[in-house]
């Protein structure tokens, strides 16, 4: 029987490669994760199987991001090929743990290991900026967390611009598209934070969050980074190495901006404040001056007062020496010459009698 | 903090009214100023208010394929 085609073995694996190429460019395998080996410290192998089946598959170490072990539940891409000697393989291009025991286990160790290195440290974590005018956003624009984060920015500040990067927040894409619009926001600056954002999801929806390149990635930006990824139970590694954690992307919003209304309530508290400052400074030196004025009064009084005595006193003084006073007394005033003979004048109270002197002694 | 031009943002403003309040708290407060300063913090406040009522955010879409 002649065959239909006619190959060399490498015109034939060349020829099947074609195939899987155009007919499986791109293949999604999920199972469970077997005879994981690492060779030389940078090839990677291991095989996905199930009940029945079981593929070979290839990596390399650097595009391996998560830990994996014997066991885990995993989701790879790839693509199928045949090598030169004849032998059916997987590449691996990208791969994520599925299935909550899987995502845990895988969760525990990486964060284990990033730990250690220091990369979740609170002494590393920068605060939001105090004026933030610029915010850099990382999300599915179509996400309903994404719509939720723009509308509770837009009811509570304005003049903010958000410049959005559009990237998948699920699936095995999801970390080094995450990646790039990091490293965007990075090289290209003008924002002054970097929001992540994500809504809620199941175990393997936000598991592209424990990715160790984004972890990694998030832990080295230079623009300071929040996240707000899945519901407040959802603790992601990346929501560990980021300066600060919401719980959801409305909380990140609100961690964002102030409050419009609140502000305007403020505002006007100051105002009352600063109102009362004033009146309580007008009514402070009308006091002071009233003060015053009563302090000269009474100094002015008591000097009056002080005078007025003084002057009393001294009417007192002249009063008693006053010689009619003595005359009232029954004294009488002598003038004139005193010598035998000569006449004097003796002035009483009620009368001046002229006297003729008889006798002048000296008083014993 | 980021600045596109010489207009003071929202933000800016607003520590620029938290300066002219501190005034009135402060050493240098005197009765003679007081009302000046006064007028200028209250049309300051209400240019915020109005600010804070009317400013839209401004959101922009990047048109950069981050899937490749």
């Amino acid at each position: 029987m002649e065959p239909t085609l006619k190959f060399s073995p490498t015109e034939l694996i060349s020829a099947i490669n074609q195939t899987l190429d155009y007919a499986y460019a791109s293949v999604v395998l999920v199972g469970e994760v077997a005879s994981f080996k690492v060779n030389q410290g940078k090839w990677v192998f291991f095989d996905i199987k199930d009940d029945e089946s079981s593929v070979n598959c290839f990596m390399t170490l650097y595009q391996l991001k998560m830990p994996l072990e014997d066991g885990m539940k995993v989701m790879v891409r790839g693509v199928p090929k045949i090598t030169k000697w004849g032998k059916f393989s997987f590449t691996v291009q990208a791969i994520q743990p599925v299935g909550e025991g899987s995502i845990k286990k895988a969760f525990e160790l990486l964060k284990k290991k990033l730990a250690a290195e220091g990369l979740f440290d609170e002494a590393k974590k920068r605060p939001l900026p105090a004026d933030i005018s610029n915010i850099g956003v990382i999300s599915s624009t179509q996400a309903a967390g994404y719509a939720d984060f723009i509308k509770i920015i837009n009811e509570r500040w304005g003049g903010l611009k958000i410049t959005t990067a559009h990237t998948q927040v699920q699936g095995l894409d999801a970390p080094a598209q995450i990646v790039r619009a990091i490293k965007y926001f990075n090289e290209h600056g003008g924002v002054d934070v970097i929001a992540i954002l994500r809504g809620g999801g199941s175990a393997d929806d936000l598991a592209a969050f424990n990715d160790e390149e984004l972890v990694r990635a998030i832990a080295a930006s230079k623009i300071p980074v929040i996240t707000g990824i899945g519901h407040e139970v959802d603790e992601s590694l990346a929501d560990l190495a980021a300066d600060v954690r919401a719980s959801t992307p409305s909380n990140a919003a609100q961690m964002l901006t102030k409050d419009r209304a609140a502000e305007i309530r403020k505002i006007e508290t100051t105002l009352d404040r600063v109102k009362q400052v004033i009146i309580n400074n007008i009514n402070n030196a009308i006091f002071e001056n009233k003060n015053k004025v009563e302090r000269i009064t009474r100094e002015w009084q008591n000097k009056v007062a002080a005078l007025t005595e003084n002057i009393k006193q001294k009417m007192k003084l002249l009063e008693a020496l006053n010689p009619e006073k003595v005359l009232r007394q029954g004294y009488a005033i002598l003038s004139g010459k005193v010598s035998p003979g000569s006449v004097v004048k003796i002035t009483t109270f009620k009368q001046e009698i002229n006297a003729e002197i008889k006798d002048v002694r000296d008083r014993q | 903090m980021s600045e596109t031009d010489n207009k003071p943002n929202l933000n800016q403003k607003i520590q620029k009214l938290d300066e002219s309040v501190e005034w009135f708290y402060g050493d240098d407060f005197n009765l003679e100023n007081a009302t000046d300063k006064y007028k200028e913090t209250l049309k300051l406040a209400k240019e915020i208010e109005g600010d804070l009522e009317s400013l839209k955010n401004e959101i922009e879409i990047l048109s950069e394929d981050f899937s490749k």
